[in-house]
């Protein structure tokens, strides 16, 4: 560049022109821009006496050079006290029975996401892989991010594909498959300085293996033999998603309102809306506290039934997940920032589902209530 | 050690003081100093009001000399090797643009309107002699704001180095003056503001000395048809500069690293990066398309 040749003679002319000036010079002496992150996550989960999951994530972000940026995570869940549950109405009315057998499982997963930047276009790779001794997910995923409008408006696209093997440690011989495909669009606009709305779009299409092998429903009848049933689902789901998200900063508060709402639907005919509402609020410059509360509602599936009917349909499950019931979670994080960029986050959190809390009524009778507190302990510095 | 800290409202903004000083009366002391001498350099040469120095002489352009002390003719002897390092992009009477600027309504002024101010621009018809200086034509105005701010951090920095601190940040509205490292030795973390991004830092910089200044397009703009104007406007077309979100540049002075964010900012994006490493001062750039350009050293 021929101008660095003249250059250092303007930084002098400069310097000097400043430093005749009664101010001092203040020797130069910085380190290295901290653009990337890393960090440790815990998540604990302990759910009535049913389930125990610890799930320690480690995870990194860095930017190299200036266009390209690699993410990545890498966890392990500990599940104990996973058992197979079904429904029987062995004592009148069906409920959900937890067998006897207990199974403590390892869960390993990882991802790794590296994009670049090439002016507005932003491209990026993904891929991830599930693994525990009854289950297989490698997945990999293509998208583009265009920035438009001097960054206040970023579409997005996304493909997304997984191939999932599913066994069963109650079954050795099972080895069935699922292949997923998803696609995604979305927009973030930014609305003014203080607030910005994100809308996101996603279909999937899944075809295979559906069912859960630790599922199943036990049925006695008055008269004659009683039924059992394994899960059975079809063997395809399609389903659309949307999440729509604000954020809107209040500095007269020092505050952050975010919300989102997520409306769910699939083939099966389950519908389900969640709502969700927090308020991040500074307290000083180190502290912050963050309350969130969340709502959910879902309808059945189409197939969903705590009771075998006669004669056996060709699907039937009686997994609480895809029957009619609402939620309601509360939640509190605290986070405080301390020297050297550490940051440091506590969420605890409550979960509470019901038949009862089903918008409208009409929650499913055998619902099981189910009532569970969480941790989330998250530790991130720079590097 | 224990770390003090002051906030305090001066030229339309907050700034902050931290230092370290084991004793809490003579913290406050150099403190006090510090805040005065900024308050003392809003009062002399603020464009805001009637009776400053600035307002004196701008209310004389085209007609005589105004008398002028040793502190003035330096800042001016400033603004002069500033015009000249960037061949006149940086010009200190180009803040008769503010007429048609109005970064409260969002309207573009046309041609029409910013012709008559262009007339007005001209640091080569600020006729200086020793002791005095004059604006050429009627309607002139001297404007430090590109340089008054960054000079009364440099200054509040001295005030408290002469109050016996060796530890102390000082922060007018985004520009930074660290005046040596945490007693632990360790540096000040300085975090540079997201250009877009509401209460977001788009990079945090360790720094134990030094003076840190940015410019950017955030801070006054008004956005038309989708296109941002903000407020750091080239005195050749009186149009907006384009090409970064913001410029942040390490230098030993303020006064040095504002003018070098500033001229980068109006060189534009190439220019503007040409210069920056020219200059061998370390910078950060966020480009209009958003990513950043570096030199501060990778961990």
């Amino acid at each position: 560049m021929h101008s660095g040749s003249e250059a250092p003679g303007s930084l002098h002319a400069l310097s000097r022109a400043a430093l005749a000036l009664p101010i001092l010079a203040i020797p130069v002496e910085a380190g290295a821009a901290e653009i990337g992150e890393m960090g440790f996550t815990i998540l604990g989960y302990k759910e009535r006496g049913l389930m125990k999951v610890v799930e320690p994530v480690l995870w990194g972000k860095a930017r190299i050079g200036e266009t390209w940026e690699v993410q990545a995570n890498v966890a392990l869940d500990i599940v104990s006290g996973a058992s197979p549950e079904g429904v029987s109405n062995i004592s009148g009315t069906p409920v959900q029975l937890v067998s006897a057998a207990s199974v403590t499982d390892r869960r390993y997963l990882g991802d790794v996401r590296v994009s670049r930047r090439m002016g507005e276009l932003t491209l990026g790779i993904s891929r991830s892989f599930s693994e525990e001794n009854d289950y297989r997910s490698h997945a990999y995923g293509i998208e583009a991010r265009w920035d438009l409008n001097e960054r206040n408006t970023t579409l997005a696209f996304g493909y997304g594909q997984s191939a999932d093997s599913i066994g069963s440690t109650l079954e050795p011989t099972l080895d069935e498959r699922r292949d997923t495909r998803e696609y995604l669009f979305g927009v973030t606009q930014v609305l003014s300085r203080f607030d910005l709305v994100q809308s996101t779009v996603t279909v999937a299409r899944g075809r295979g293996w559906f069912n859960d092998p630790y599922k199943f429903t036990r049925t006695f009848y008055p008269d004659g033999a009683p039924a059992f049933l394994f899960d059975l689902r079809p063997s395809s789901r399609d389903s659309f998603a949307w999440l729509t998200r604000y954020r809107r900063h209040v500095p007269g508060a020092d505050g952050t309102l975010q919300a989102e709402y997520r409306y769910y639907s699939d083939d099966w005919d389950v519908r389900a809306h969640t709502l969700e509402v927090a308020w991040q609020q500074s307290l000083g410059e180190r502290w912050a506290v963050r309350p969130a509360l969340r709502y959910h509602t879902q309808g059945a599936a189409r197939f969903y039934s705590p009771v075998v009917p006669r004669p056996a349909p060709a699907e039937l499950s009686s997994d609480p997940r895809l029957a009619a019931f609402g939620g309601i979670s509360t939640s509190v994080r605290g986070i405080l920032k301390l020297d050297g960029g550490l940051l440091i986050e506590l969420t605890v959190g409550n979960v509470h589902n019901t038949r009862d809390f089903r918008a409208g009524g009409n929650g499913s009778p055998t619902y099981p209530t189910l009532q569970a507190w969480y941790g989330i302990l998250g530790i991130s510095r720079p590097f | 050690m224990a770390l003090h800290g002051f906030n305090f409202r001066a030229m339309a903004a907050e700034h902050e003081l931290q230092l370290h000083c084991e004793d809490a009366g003579l913290a406050r002391a150099a403190a006090v100093r510090a805040m005065e001498e900024v308050a003392r350099i809003e009062a002399k040469y603020s464009r805001y009001r009637p009776e400053t120095l600035v307002s004196r002489i701008n209310a004389a352009a085209g007609g005589d000399f105004v008398a002028i002390d040793a502190e003035t003719e330096g800042l001016l002897d400033y603004a002069d090797a500033s015009w000249r390092q960037s061949a006149g992009l940086f010009d200190a009477t180009s803040g008769v643009l503010r007429r048609a600027w109005r970064f409260d309504v969002e309207r573009v002024p046309t041609e029409a309107e910013l012709a008559p101010l262009l007339a007005l621009i001209g640091w080569d018809r600020v006729e200086r002699s020793p002791g005095r200086v004059r604006l050429a034509s009627p309607g002139m105005e001297l404007d430090f704001g590109g340089f008054g701010k960054e000079y009364a951090v440099d200054r509040a920095a001295l005030a408290l180095r002469e109050g016996g601190i060796g530890s102390a940040v000082v922060s007018l509205a985004g520009d930074v003056v660290v005046l040596g490292p945490q007693p632990d030795g360790a540096p000040w973390r300085v975090g540079i503001r997201h250009p877009r991004r509401e209460g977001a830092v788009v990079a945090t910089l360790p720094i134990a000395s030094g003076a840190l200044a940015t410019s950017g397009d955030y801070e006054r703009f008004i956005e038309v048809d989708g296109e941002r104007h903000c407020h750091i406007l080239d005195p050749r077309t009186g149009r907006s500069a384009r090409g970064f979100q913001s410029v942040s540049v390490l230098a030993p002075t303020c006064l040095v690293a504002g003018s070098a964010t500033t001229i980068a900012m109006l060189k534009g994006r190439d220019a503007g990066l040409a210069w920056l490493r020219g200059l061998g001062l370390d910078h950060l750039c966020v480009l209009d398309d958003g990513s950043v350009v570096s030199s501060f050293a990778r961990g």
